[in-house]
């Protein structure tokens, strides 16, 4: 049996998307295919406490890397927007930097600092260079009627939408830094 | 050795100068971790990300090179520029041992 489920994550939020994939396979559901934007596809399986890790790779997606993590007891699930889903078994786990795709501050910042440079400043970028111009053009053109009217509430939710994530996304992986480094 | 080699390696992550002295023969990822775990008695474990991330950067900055291919992976081994490095980190920690028993160090 199949089920898909809708859920948003954030780029911010991939530790607790992890954790809800392991959960999720804790009550018996397996992840089994990801659609873009944000559908999950589960089967359903034996109740398995399986630890689920998400890299960000943004199409540098080799055959050498797959194969290393395939070495390294990974099993490869999907791909969704440049980020890359995998899981191991929690009782093939020898040790704690065994869950973990990264076992030292350094790579783990860097895989932070990637996420913040290649999609949260193009995030800052698109808002400012099409939303906002977008929202300021269709306000101060008051004569555009209906249609014109229709354009200024949709600019006007788009940028409601925009400013929320990013301010959530942009103190939270600000918060991740800060953590890391402390370490 | 530049500049910017020295600023990036000097001193090296933990993980960085195991992976870097295991490179001392050619080697594929998961055999150097493998190694680092027997050498060390299970104290120094590096992750797949990490390890791939710091063999992606030790080779573009020509520290180690492609050695060649088995299976799908890819083996490297240490090269003229990965030696230097390799042998100002020994130093260094050779210092920090001697200094840690109190033993002085000649320049």
């Amino acid at each position: 049996m199949r089920k898909t489920v809708f859920h948003i994550f954030t780029i911010a939020d991939f530790n607790e998307e992890e954790e809800w994939l392991r959960n999720k396979h804790k009550n018996g559901w397996k992840l089994v295919k990801m659609t873009p934007p944000c559908f999950y596809t589960f089967e359903k399986c034996e109740p398995e406490d399986v630890v689920y890790r998400l890299d960000y790779k943004n199409s540098k997606r080799t055959e050498d890397y797959m194969m290393m993590l395939q070495d390294f007891g990974w099993e490869y699930l999907a791909e969704c927007f440049g980020w890359l889903y995998f899981r191991k078994g929690a009782d093939s786990v020898a040790s704690e930097q065994d869950a973990e795709l990264f076992s030292d501050n350094e790579s783990r910042l860097e895989m932070v600092n990637h996420v913040v440079k290649t999609r949260f400043f193009p995030l800052c970028v698109l808002f400012l260079c099409c939303v906002l111009p977008g929202l300021t053009n269709t306000v101060l053109d008051g004569n555009g009627g209906i249609v014109g009217a229709c354009f200024s509430v949709a600019f006007g939710i788009l940028f409601a939408i925009y400013v929320v994530l990013i301010l959530y996304c942009g103190a939270k992986l600000r918060k991740m830094k800060k953590q890391i480094s402390k370490l | 050795m530049n500049d910017k080699i020295r600023r990036i390696y000097a001193p090296m992550t933990e993980s960085g100068f195991y992976i870097l002295y295991c490179l001392q023969s050619p080697q594929h990822g998961y055999g150097i971790s493998r190694q680092v775990k027997e050498m060390t008695g299970g104290t120094v474990t590096i992750s797949a990300g990490t390890m791939y991330g710091t063999l992606s950067k030790m080779e573009k900055d020509g520290l180690i090179r492609f050695h060649s291919e088995e299976e799908k992976r890819k083996l490297y081994c240490i090269t003229d520029v990965g030696r230097e490095v390799l042998e100002i980190e020994i130093k260094r920690i050779e210092r920090l041992y001697k200094n840690s028993k109190g033993e002085m160090v000649n320049a």
